[in-house]
């Protein structure tokens, strides 16, 4: 399903992703709904679990309300622990063009 | 902060949690059953060894680690806390203690003693009888681990007891990072565990982080790992601080189950964990539906860079600007938050004795906040402190000398800085004030190492620990109170057999109790044996020539001969003491420290030394007062009363003692300025004041000064520090108008009364 032509809102992720960062991101993300979201997750120098479960319930709910949730750019951190936790990203990564 | 300074802090953690250990193996020993306290025990050991492992201590680890595996064998039932088990693990802990001093300060531990201590505590962790101290250390095969969930330590498998190196001690295996993985394990038979890990919401909450428990199990060997997401609701549904994820894990590793349990040991209440050996060739279960199992990536050096893990930090520069980050942090929190920085495990340790509601948790945490203070910052305080008094005092002199009519508006502001100033004081003193609890420990494992050597049975009792005094005259109890404890052990109580067949319980009793008293605080020592030999010290007394043959001297008189130099009624030398130097050395530490020592000895019942105390140093209420144009301080605390002799109430005793008649008794008169040499002749009573001052043998007597200045608090100056010994003077003072006043020593001073000269050797004399 084709991603309606949306104008895409991009969230910037805080370096530390840890418990507290947890129901912030939540509260971020659900504000931003409804519209093509772009995650940048660059900055990013250390992400716990919990934080990945927001990240992934919020791709579960951008493919419910059909939009497009991505993750522009990831930082080696992130990319590594996802890896480490046995959660894929791959499909949420911007293709190159 | 650098790593000394948090090694530092480990160290001081270090004492914190022996001393937590100790007062855990001695409760256990009095019979409590208490899991929490089976815990607590645990927990030290495995504190210790977490920050001892972050630091590189190899020797402290090792050791912490086999008697930590000892301990969880406790904890988990398989090993009854008998008296035995217990008297192992005291031990342990005292060599636990000496290992961690000797990582500290350097020096060496007694190597045979550890080593055999490690060989009990194995074998009391693989139930086989005690072995004796010849025998070798029996290697461990590699034992196939058992596929059950719960491998017992008991029959634990080789990685927790791989073959001893040549110094007897057992390499280890460790899921810290930082701390050296691979290095220490022999490699055994490779072997796949299936792992099942669902976490609850407890387990975040509480601090730990699922990434990384399983960062610590992909170290453990080859992983690979699939995640559950099928609870995870969308984000409407979803409560972020909720545990959704579940993992299931296939690890391929030669480090064996209990390491593997080992990673999720402070998690393992707060998550569902399976752990299971697959059976050679057998296939993984394959799970319908799911996605297959996701390799870890080997190298995941990246996430080290959390700053709670500090060697991190060291080994790469970025990483220390990180770890400075938090340290600033934790700093501010609770000290032991600082060593988090050093280790996972101590992290984990911590986030086990957190409460589960996150609220209480930081109640506790608001309710017992302290933090730690070099002791050199609060004796600069306090010598402030003591300079600001005589400022004070010597400003309100002046004040009073050019204001004699003593109402204006400066001189009642003088009395409130006066107020003032004694308040801060108090403070300050309260800072250095600490329970006399860890010296009692220590006297705990005195009386255990005494009783070892001399094949008695000794049960010490302590009371009162909790009773605070000032830090430097803790830091020179220990020493006195030694030498007492192993007087009271090994000449105080009876071989067993004879406490028998004297009808006594066999274990004899030391009890070491602490209170306060009349600001003092007083510390008796009192133990059930014989009671002293008064015959035999008499005899010694007359053979050393310490009395005449003929003297008549009192029971207590005689008792308190044991105090005089060179006095020991021990048959033959031990090692432990009857070199005769003991009980003179303790009189004159406790001496040294204001104090003052008595004894009182039932034939057959014991004896109880009594120890009374000042609680600082540093100050002391005092009444001033005038002897021969000279100013003297007599400590308050020494004085019963004070009153203006009339002619009638003196009365010639003999050519040269006076009495004077107080409430129908008589009480000896003691002219404080002949015994000083202020005076060649003894004054009129008449003329001055009497106090009257209660001796340490409970006798009083009357000193006669010439006139009382007043009362006031004086800062102690240390004549042996500043000048020397000065007999029958205690210590000095600066008074308001900048001028030195002597502090009189009032034991001494009773002792001449008694015939005895002053002089620096009146160990004797000073007896009551």
């Amino acid at each position: 399903m084709a991603p309606k032509k949306a104008a895409s809102k991009t969230l910037n992720l805080a370096p530390v992703l840890d418990l507290n960062e947890a129901s912030a991101l939540h509260r971020k993300l659900t504000e931003m709904r409804g519209s093509n979201i772009v995650i940048d997750a660059s900055a990013v120098e250390r992400v716990g679990a919990l934080c990945v479960q927001v990240l992934m319930a919020g791709a579960k709910s951008w493919e419910e309300d059909k939009h497009a949730f991505t993750l522009s750019k990831v930082s080696d951190a992130f990319t590594k622990t996802t890896q480490l936790i046995g959660v894929n990203v791959d499909h949420l990564m911007a293709k190159e063009i | 902060m650098d790593m000394n300074e948090i090694k530092e802090i480990f160290f001081q953690e270090c004492e914190e949690q022996l001393a937590e250990l100790e007062s855990g193996l001695l409760r256990l020993n009095d019979g409590d059953r208490d899991p929490e306290t089976v815990n607590a025990v645990f927990r030290a050991v495995h504190s210790i060894k977490g920050g001892a492992g972050a630091f590189g201590l190899d020797d402290l680890v090792s050791f912490a680690h086999v008697f930590e595996t000892t301990l969880d064998c406790v904890r988990s039932n398989k090993l009854e806390p008998t008296q035995d088990v217990l008297k192992v693990m005291l031990k342990s802990a005292d060599v636990l203690a000496d290992l961690t001093n000797c990582a500290r300060d350097g020096g060496s531990v007694d190597e045979a003693r550890s080593k055999q201590l490690i060989r009990e505590l194995e074998a009391l962790a693989h139930g086989t009888p005690l072995p004796g101290a010849a025998e070798a250390p029996v290697a461990k095969a590699a034992a196939k681990p058992a596929a059950a969930k719960s491998a017992p330590a008991a029959t634990a498998p080789a990685p927790a007891s791989p073959a001893p190196n040549d110094q007897g001690f057992v390499p280890v295996a460790f899921s810290f990072d930082d701390f050296g993985d691979e290095a220490a394990v022999d490699p055994v038979a490779m072997s796949t565990f299936e792992i099942s890990f669902k976490p609850n919401a407890d387990l975040y909450r509480k601090g730990n982080e699922a990434t990384l428990l399983l960062r610590d199990l992909s170290r453990l060997g080859e992983m690979s790992i699939h995640c559950d997401m099928d609870s995870l609701p969308s984000l409407d549904g979803l409560n972020p601080e909720d545990a959704y994820f579940s993992w299931k894990i296939s690890l391929r590793t030669d480090k064996g189950e209990d390491a593997i349990r080992g990673v999720f040991e402070f998690a393992e209440w707060d998550c569902e964990l399976e752990v299971a050996e697959r059976a050679e060739g057998e296939q993984p279960d394959a799970i319908e539906g799911e996605a297959p199992m996701q390799a870890v990536p080997f190298d995941l050096s990246i996430l080290d860079e959390e700053p709670e893990h500090p060697l991190g930090v060291v080994e790469e520069e970025e990483q220390i600007a990180a770890g400075e980050r938090e340290a600033t942090v934790t700093a501010l929190e609770t000290a032991s938050n600082v060593l988090n920085l050093a280790s996972a495990a101590a992290k984990a340790a911590d986030a086990k004795q957190a409460p589960a509601n996150a609220a209480s948790a930081q109640q506790a945490a608001a309710a017992g906040q302290t933090i730690r203070v070099d002791l050199d910052r609060v004796d600069r305080l306090i010598n402030l402190v003591g300079e600001l008094v005589i400022n004070q005092a010597m400003l309100s002199q002046s004040v009073i000398e050019n204001d004699t009519n003593g109402t204006s508006s400066i001189n009642m502001g003088l009395e409130e800085l006066q107020q003032l100033t004694r308040e801060i004081q108090d403070s300050v003193m309260a800072i250095r004030a600490q329970p006399v609890k860890p010296v009692f420990q220590r006297m705990a494992r005195t009386v255990r190492e005494i009783a070892d050597i001399t094949g008695k049975s000794v049960r010490l009792i302590t009371e009162g620990e909790n009773t605070e005094v000032d830090k430097t005259v803790i830091d020179k109890l220990a020493e006195p109170l030694t030498h007492m404890i192993r007087n009271a052990v090994d000449h105080g109580l009876e071989m067993p057999e004879k406490r028998v067949a004297l009808g006594k319980n066999p274990e004899g009793t030391v009890r070491l109790t602490a209170k306060h008293r009349s600001g003092r605080i007083i510390i008796e020592l009192a133990d059930d044996g014989a009671g002293i030999n008064r015959e035999r010290v008499r005899q010694k007394a007359i053979d050393n020539d310490l009395i005449a043959a003929d003297a008549n001297l009192s029971d207590e008189e005689i008792d308190n001969l044991i105090f005089h130099a060179g006095f020991s009624t021990a048959e033959k030398v031990s090692d432990l003491s009857g070199r005769g130097v003991g009980m003179d050395v303790v009189k004159r530490s406790i001496q040294a420290l204001g104090g003052r020592i008595n004894i009182s000895s039932k034939p057959g019942q014991g004896s109880v030394f009594t120890m009374s105390l000042p609680l600082t140093l540093a100050v002391l209420d005092g009444m001033v007062v005038t002897v021969a144009s000279q100013t003297l301080v007599v400590p308050l605390t020494a004085i019963v009363e004070t009153l203006q002799p009339d002619a009638a109430s003196i009365h010639s005793f003999g050519a040269t003692q006076r009495l004077i008649s107080i409430r129908n008794s008589f009480c000896p008169l003691v002219d404080v300025g002949r015994i000083l040499n202020f005076r060649a002749t003894q004054a009129n009573p008449v003329e001055g004041v009497a106090l009257l001052v209660e001796s340490e043998g409970g006798g009083q007597r009357a000193l006669m000064v010439d006139a009382i200045q007043g009362q006031r608090q004086v800062v102690i100056k240390s004549l042996e520090a500043n000048y020397t010994h000065v007999p029958g003077i205690a210590a000095a003072t600066i008074l308001g108008d900048g001028r030195v006043a002597l502090i009189l020593d009032v034991d001494a001073v009773v002792a001449a009364s008694r015939g005895q000269p002053l002089r620096l050797e009146s160990a004797l004399a000073a007896v009551g």
